[in-house]
């Protein structure tokens, strides 16, 4: 599995990891992320569990799994998080788990024994060592009911979940960033107007998000967006029409 | 990315002790549902068992005084009755609880599997540092201890439908020695002969039947038995293995 560093400075780290050459090809493909800051790492969507062993392999090759104090699930799916119980297994048991509260008891029929800290529908900050804040974003309904991302003011990134995700073919990509806006497109279309269902709910977030200093927007799934992609994807996004199975019914 | 390769090679084709406990552990499962199977028809034939206690009873009233021993015999019938109705709500009980503990034990293979995989990957990747691989066969030791307990459990479980099935067997060995009585009642009842001569060879009949749905599940708790034994050890020597290579810090 790839590693590559979104940011680095001091020991305040993002690390995205994603595009495991050996993952089978009937499993979606998820980039997972760590920040780092001061003794502290905190998983952001750990991915499925098929996932976890690659991922595990990979994350120890970077910081101490000791050093892992809380598992954000941005929502429900089990791409983001049924590796839970995996990772509670090997983290300290202090480890805290953030989830949006709609989804806790969801979240435990993966894992019954886990324990919870529920999101509330504004969100909340989290403390990383005692200089980084992350602030888990609303994005209820862009796909899930409850549903949150992750900005870190100081690294000016935020964690995206399934906004500005692409399913990118098996060798179209040589890195982990966009860098081509208008040929990615094809790449995320699709997955947009059909897992994003509400334009009212994509507005308020594309308002809310456009107030943030972002210098990366990273997804889980595809490839991380940088400086000017960042608004570029804002503006395409805001065009798009959404809930495209909605046509389906209609038929 | 040639090593990386060369290391999920190695990985995958090392994950495999827990395919190994997986195949036996299907067999185990496998079993244990077979044994239920072949008990799947228990309540019917009681009732079947009640039925012709019933009617065996009213053709012992038609017979008078001929029929004295034969009602007495049906009464003991249905005490029997009574106590396969008692076996089968235990059994239901039983096989809710194996139920329950197979599942454990699936998704607990399925954790070994996946940290066995981690564990091989981690040992592959030059770069990892020594205490995340003893991290990874930490917990695949505790997910190994877990399924041992399972399989106590489940051995447990399977045990007590082995003495539910000799509960049977009791109850067959005695339905058996009742037909066998009415038969002789029979020979003796005259005009009534033919009436409790149907009444014995349908008993009989259910004794038969009783004695193949024994067999069958004997046979199933026994290889459950003989299974769950000896994925116990393999999980016991596992742990040892990784107690002597210090990993579990005991």
């Amino acid at each position: 599995m790839k590693c590559v560093s979104l940011y680095n400075q001091g020991s305040h780290r993002w690390l995205a990891f994603g595009q495991d050459p050996a993952k089978p090809d009937a499993v979606i493909d998820t980039v997972q992320y760590v920040v780092c800051a001061q003794g502290g790492a905190m998983l952001l969507d750990p991915g499925g569990m098929e996932v976890f062993p690659p991922m595990l392999a990979s994350i120890t090759q970077e910081i101490a799994i000791e050093d892992v104090s809380g598992i954000f699930l941005s929502h429900q799916d089990p791409d983001v998080g049924s590796s839970l119980p995996l990772w509670r297994r090997v983290c300290n048991p202090e480890t805290k788990i953030y989830v949006s509260a709609l989804w806790t008891g969801f979240i435990a029929h993966f894992d019954r024994e886990a324990v919870f800290t529920a999101i509330p529908d504004e969100g909340m900050e989290i403390s990383l060592g005692s200089d980084v804040r992350l602030k888990l974003v609303p994005a209820h309904y862009l796909h899930s009911p409850g549903n949150f991302h992750v900005y870190d003011a100081k690294a000016k990134i935020l964690f995206s979940g399934d906004m500005g995700a692409a399913l990118v073919p098996p060798g179209a990509a040589s890195g982990m960033f966009v860098e081509n806006f208008a040929s990615h497109i094809p790449y995320m279309e699709g997955f947009h107007r059909r897992w994003m269902s509400s334009n009212r709910a994509r507005d308020a977030w594309v308002a809310a998000v456009s107030k943030l200093d972002i210098e990366m927007m990273a997804p889980q799934h595809g490839l991380v967006f940088k400086g000017d992609d960042v608004p570029r994807f804002l503006e395409w996004i805001s065009g798009l029409d959404l809930g495209s199975g909605v046509a389906a019914m209609a038929r | 990315m040639a090593q990386l390769s060369a290391g999920v090679r190695r990985a995958r084709r090392e994950a495999q002790r827990s395919v190994r406990i997986q195949g036996r552990a299907s067999g185990l499962l496998g079993d244990c549902r077979r044994a239920f199977h072949a008990f799947g028809e228990l309540d019917e034939l009681a009732e079947n068992l009640r039925i012709l206690s019933l009617n065996a009873e009213l053709a012992a009233g038609r017979a008078g005084e001929m029929g004295r021993a034969v009602r007495a015999l049906t009464q003991y019938t249905r005490e029997l009755v009574n106590r396969l109705a008692q076996i089968q709500g235990e059994m239901f009980g039983l096989r809710v609880k194996t139920y329950a503990l197979s599942s454990d034990v699936l998704r607990e293979l399925l954790q070994l599997h996946l940290f066995e995989r981690a564990a091989d990957l981690v040992a592959a990747n030059s770069a990892s540092s020594k205490s995340a691989g003893i991290v990874a066969d930490r917990a695949f030791a505790q997910v190994m201890r877990r399924m041992v307990d399972t399989l106590d459990s489940l051995a447990d479980s399977v045990e007590a439908v082995a003495r539910r099935a000799q509960a049977i067997e009791e109850v067959v060995s005695q339905s058996d020695s009742i037909a066998t009585n009415i038969a002789i009642e029979a020979s003796s009842a005259g005009v009534h002969e033919k009436e409790f001569r149907t009444v014995s060879d349908t008993m009989r009949r259910y004794v038969d039947d009783l004695r193949q749905m024994i067999d069958e599940a004997s046979d199933a708790v026994r290889r459950a038995l003989e299974k769950g034994d000896s994925l116990r050890r393999i999980g016991l020597e596992n742990l040892h293995e990784l107690q002597a290579k210090r990993i579990l810090g005991e």
